[in-house]
């Protein structure tokens, strides 16, 4: 079905004297439209509009055949406007936009109209839905034409990456771009590498020890060439845009080299001490340390912020291998990508939480798996308070799962209301391997649910309940109470409203309480404020989508991995380190990114230098031309929300693509009412 | 008072064949994926409302709001994602503020509130989205058609050169 | 300065819904206005001279080379003389702002005209009316009918009601700048006519023309004038100040701004924006310093009209125009 001609006129898209043909392409959907919406009569219909040269029907748009007739379409009658009739652009748009590409004409000289989640499948009245259809695609016909053809931004992507945090996901990411031929920086704010996965000892579903498994993975990062490791550094500044970022690091020295062989005199002389963080407080630690004997790199680092410089560790090795100045150094790194692995921090408990800080008898999950572990601070052996333990109690949900009003909130006024995932079946692992050491300790477990969500993970719950565990359910509303034992049966008692007995209050005794904990974010508010990443409600990074980009953040060339993205356990981190391995080597590898062409764009003549926009955009691409006096935006950063375009008191400020010229076509078209289209 | 008398007789306005005309801008991201949603669980709405489709609710300039009353529209609906879910981060920080002073302003201009609403619908929030639409257009319709346009050629508006603000489309 | 040909031009100036403060201002151009009288004529100028209506109908059609009609249309006569002069004049200046955008008597269209009656002639403390009595357009006397001009619903500005071919904003526009304007109307080096484009200012923003240095920081609170003494130097609208700088065409030379006074946005909206309240709506609406919707009412409610203060001097220009 043709049309005669193209009589319509071309807004200022497109400069003077071009005239508008229009392709018109309606989709029946197999039904989902057409049963609804009479899509031959649209068609027919807006075939009659000024600047529509073909307008027809088709059973499947998407579908390869009718792909082909559009392209075929564009060529023989020469459309330089296409307009397609269909479901949601957030499904298809890109395909029609190829079929454009492949005809020759600019992709972006395209109009999707939504007739089906938006008219179809929510219109009862087919009459009423149809003259909607119409009117939104009539919408279209004016909208179109005042588009120009634009194009994708190209930006060249340096061929390297950096990896901001030496965690197991860290690594796993550096590692695999490694491989990839990609030259990457890893950056690690601690002097030594392996993150959280050296404190535990052993790990779900295959009961191995984790610091072997974890010197596997660092043997393989360290040998790599394509790999530079900072330790003791911090970023202190990112400017750029993908593929050429620029990132100012500063280094601590470490205070010890390699030339240092008496290393437990040096440790032995210092008298400075602190709590260790790598055993969870359980411990202190010198000044001058290593957190564990495989440590990587296989030597102390000094602690600045606890070493008084009195010189004695140096006096105790023979003044070799120590060096105490500490003056850092600053680098500036390259990078076309970059990957946040900066992982977590578990839950600490409040004061008071469950008896924490009240009662020395109440520890963390993570704190039983440092004592549980065989070379950990207590040799492998459960001891608090010098008593023998013969009861433990486990709560889980310790700063997870929480509800507001119930458990006591943060100081922010707001409680921990996510799952935090790992604990369940880290909390039935540590159990199980109490109970293989020392069978006859009776365990209490105190849950909310059991949620041995992933592989091999229930065998732990199977097992655990077959050695004799006891488990107890509460309700999250009516939280178990802890006390002090009056009786003296054992030091502590929790109180439980269990509700697998139907709600009788079960008084367990507890010479130890585990409080299996959530996990929070590891504090990265620079790193957020410095790459403008967006966070989820609990804080932690927020991707995409979690479905279809799950590993990247809305700043292009930004990805993330493990952890900081959300709770997870080494499994996870380690797929998703690889997946976001996967997309930065890809964008390294293409050499080039791509990024839609719907940016902000500064009208030189209608700006007056008013300085409104300045503060307005979320990622800071506009920018002040001293000279001119007038705004710029960086056609690079602008991530295309138009948040500019509406501030702008002068109207200077186009966002491509949705300009206002375009935008009341549109409006005007659907408010006219003397078009008889109103319903 | 007799600015009253200019809102008075809403019954005799409104009237059993008037059907609504209202605009909703909806934010690419989260809102009209939220639309969407109710599309695919073929959720009913009235036809009333049309959907332009923006990036973000931070793009909806007071102007194009003004312009779609100016225009006829009897009602505008503003929709984006959720206050700390904005996919470009605090798009939505400026719509929160743009959009309550707009409508203090157009409020004093006699535009009800229940013909210009800001909402807040995410992806998976089709059931509201339904719930919003249905809400305001039944509203809507009580309170009967605006017509700024008729209004202003009533009052003497258009003689002139001044017909269209931006010029012909 | 010399005109095309021998003869004087003829030059008009009229007032209709006004303060006086234009007619007034064109005599700010003070010596020069002897410059002007050497080249051209009064024909007709209320405030100044007696020509009367009659008298301007009995010119020939084009016989006024330039006039300058201020004020806003309010009643039917403003729109006669309207009508009148346009056919009279070969070119029509709508001059100050309540002619091109509606000016500060447009505010009244935030109010009926049922309304502003009641409170000019019934609810006013100083009016003594036991009868009630309301203007009415016919009212008969023994001695034959009164009539007087219809009040219109609605304040226009001119070219809601005529074709006009310049605009000169201001409230009122500033001397030297309308004095470049009698110049290149008088040399005949002027834009098209028959167009309705703003002279004798530039299409900037007042912005452009301060001399107040902006720091790029976001608004932390609401102030009035008269709380504070705004620190030297510094945006005022940053300070909280509800300047309308961005928002207002330029051309004044932003005496306002350079006195430590935020602007009041008297030169109507800027460059090509139509609606100069919706434009500060978007811009003040961009710029607060809040993350929560509780801080962004409470920032609100510190500003005290907002529809007056945006649109104090171009409700007439705006797209919706009035209060419904």
């Amino acid at each position: 079905m043709q049309g005669n001609g193209s009589a319509g006129v071309v807004g200022n898209g497109n400069g003077a004297g071009e005239d508008l043909r229009i392709g018109v392409f309606i989709c029946h959907c197999g039904g989902n439209i057409s049963d609804v919406v009479d899509v031959k009569r649209v068609a027919e219909r807006i075939r009659k509009l000024p600047g529509v040269v073909f307008s027809d029907t088709h059973n499947f748009m998407c579908s390869d055949p009718a792909q082909a007739m559009i392209e075929e379409k564009i060529k023989e009658l020469n459309l330089n406007r296409v307009i397609v009739a269909a479901c949601s652009p957030t499904l298809h748009a890109l395909t029609f936009r190829r079929t454009l590409e492949r005809a020759g004409l600019n992709q972006y000289l395209f109009e999707h109209v939504n007739i089906r989640e938006q008219v179809s499948w929510v219109v009862e009245d087919p009459e009423a839905a149809t003259r909607k259809a119409e009117r939104l695609i009539r919408a279209a016909v004016k909208r179109i034409g005042h588009l120009a053809p634009l194009d994708k931004r190209r930006i060249p992507v340096h061929r390297s990456a950096l990896v901001i945090g030496a965690g197991v996901a860290g690594l796993v990411a550096a590692r695999d771009l490694a491989k990839c031929g990609m030259k990457v920086d890893v950056v690690e704010r601690s002097p030594f590498i392996g993150g959280r996965m050296a404190q535990l000892g052993k790990v779900f579903p295959t009961g191995e020890d984790a610091r072997p498994l974890l010197s596997k993975l660092i043997q393989e990062v360290v040998h790599d060439p394509n790999v530079t490791i900072f330790t003791s550094t911090e970023v202190l500044s990112s400017v750029g845009i993908v593929g050429d970022f620029r990132t100012k690091v500063r280094t601590t020295p470490r205070g010890v080299d390699a030339r240092l062989t008496y290393v437990g005199n040096a440790i032995a002389a210092c008298p400075e001490e602190t709590i260790s963080e790598f055993n969870y407080g359980l411990t202190k630690r010198k000044a001058i340390y290593m957190p564990h004997p495989n440590c990587y790199p296989q030597m102390p680092a000094i602690d600045w912020g606890t070493c008084t410089k009195c010189g004695k560790c140096l006096t105790a090795v023979g003044g070799k291998g120590i060096d105490l100045k500490d003056e850092p150094r600053e680098v500036e790194l390259h990078s076309g990508v970059i990957i946040l692995a900066t992982g977590y921090d578990p839950y600490e408990p409040l004061y008071g939480e469950y008896g924490y800080d009240v009662f020395p008898e109440v520890i963390t999950l993570q704190q039983l798996w440092r004592m549980l572990d065989w070379e950990g601070p207590t040799g492998g052996q459960i001891q608090r308070g010098g008593k023998p333990i013969k009861n433990i109690a486990i709560i889980h949900c310790a700063g997870a799962r929480q509800y507001q009003g119930i458990s006591m909130p943060q100081p922010d006024g707001k409680v921990k209301d996510y799952c935090a995932r790992t604990c369940c079946t880290a909390a039935l692992h540590a159990s199980l391997e109490v109970k293989e050491r020392w069978p006859e300790i009776n365990i209490y477990d105190l849950h909310q649910d059991i949620r041995t969500y992933g592989r091999g993970h229930e065998d732990y719950y199977k097992h655990a309940s077959e050695a004799g565990v006891t488990f107890l359910r509460f309700d999250g509303h009516d939280l178990p109470k802890v006390e002090k034992d009056l009786r003296g049966e054992a030091p502590l008692v929790v109180k439980v409203i269990d509700q697998l007995t139907n709600g009788r209050e079960i008084e367990v005794p507890a010479d130890l309480l585990v409080l299996a904990t959530g996990v929070v974010p590891h504090d990265i508010s620079e790193l957020i404020d410095m790459y403008k990443c967006a966070i989820g409600y609990d804080s932690f990074l927020l991707e995409v989508h979690p479905k279809l980009r799950p590993v990247e953040l809305a700043v292009t060339g930004v990805f993330i991995a493990g952890s900081c993205q959300g709770p997870m356990d080494i499994t996870e981190c380690t797929a998703a380190a690889a997946a976001a391995a996967s997309k930065a080597a890809a964008m390294i590898a293409h050499g080039q990114v791509e990024m839609e062409p719907f940016i902000a764009q500064v009208n030189e003549e209608l700006c007056t230098g008013c300085r409104t926009c300045l503060v307005v955009c979320p990622y800071d691409a506009i920018s002040r031309d001293e000279s001119r006096g007038i705004a710029v935006v960086s056609t690079a950063v602008c991530t295309g929300c138009g948040t500019c375009a509406a501030t702008c008191p002068s109207n200077a400020i186009v966002q491509l693509g949705f300009q206002d010229d375009q935008v009341l076509a549109e409006l005007n078209a659907l408010l006219d009412r003397e078009a008889a289209l109103v319903l | 008072m007799a600015d009253q008398v200019m809102t008075a007789d809403v019954s005799t306005r409104a009237s059993a064949t008037f059907e609504p005309r209202i605009i909703g801008f909806l934010c690419y991201w989260c809102s009209y994926t939220g639309a969407d949603m109710a599309g695919t669980a073929r959720m009913k709405y009235p036809p009333n409302i049309d959907i332009v489709r923006l990036m973000c609710s931070g793009r909806i300039d007071p102007e194009l709001v003004a312009t779609a009353f100016a225009k006829g529209a009897d009602g505008v609906l503003v929709c984006g994602c959720h206050i700390g879910d904005c996919h470009y981060m605090v798009g939505n920080h400026k719509t929160m503020v743009r959009i309550p002073l707009l409508q203090r302003v157009l409020r004093e201009m006699g535009i009800e509130p229940q013909r210009f609403r800001l909402e807040w619908v995410s992806a998976a929030e089709g059931a509201r989205f339904q719930k919003i639409v249905r809400e305001m257009t039944e509203q809507v319709r009580q309170l009967g058609p605006l017509n700024w346009p008729g209004l202003m050629r009533s009052r003497g508006v258009g003689h002139g050169m001044d017909l269209k603000p931006w010029g012909e489309v | 300065m010399s005109t095309n040909g021998s003869e004087k031009k003829k030059v008009a100036m009229y007032w209709a819904a006004s303060c006086g403060g234009c007619d007034i201002s064109l005599l700010e151009i003070g010596p020069r206005i002897l410059d002007l009288t050497a080249v051209a004529d009064v024909v007709f100028w209320p405030v100044a001279v007696d020509f009367k209506y009659a008298d301007v109908a009995a010119y020939p059609d084009e016989y006024i080379d330039y006039c300058f009609y201020n004020g806003g249309v309010r009643n039917s006569e403003q729109e006669e003389v309207a009508r009148l002069l346009r056919k009279k004049s070969k070119t029509l200046v709508a001059y100050g702002t309540c002619a091109c955008d509606g000016g500060i008597p447009a505010l009244a269209n935030l109010k009926s005209k049922q309304g502003i009656f009641e409170a000019a002639y019934l609810d006013n403390p100083s009016t003594v009316n036991p009868a009630k009595v309301l203007p009415q357009e016919i009212t008969e006397t023994p001695v034959g009918q009164l009539e007087i001009p219809k009040f219109y619903d609605q304040v226009l500005r001119l070219i809601d009601v005529v074709e006009v071919d310049y605009l000169i904003p201001g409230c009122p526009p500033q001397a030297d700048r309308v004095w470049e304007a009698i110049l290149a109307l008088v040399g005949g080096v002027v834009p098209p006519r028959n167009k309705a484009v703003k002279v004798a200012c530039t299409d900037k923003s007042v912005c452009d023309e301060c001399k107040r240095e902006k720091r790029k920081v976001k608004i932390k609170e609401f102030k009035r004038p008269h709380q504070v003494r705004p620190e030297p130097e510094w945006c005022l609208l940053e300070q909280g100040l509800i300047c309308m700088g961005p928002a207002t065409r330029s051309g004044c030379g932003a005496l306002c701004t350079n006195a430590d006074l935020p602007c009041r946005g008297c030169y109507g909206p800027s460059g090509t924006v139509e609606d100069q309240g919706t434009a500060m709506v978007s811009a003040i609406g961009s710029i607060l310093d809040v993350t929560t919707e509780e801080q962004a009412r409470a920032m609100l409610n510190q500003i005290a009209d907002p529809t007056g203060t945006f649109y104090r001097f171009s409700l007439g220009s705006s797209y919706l125009k009035a209060r419904k």
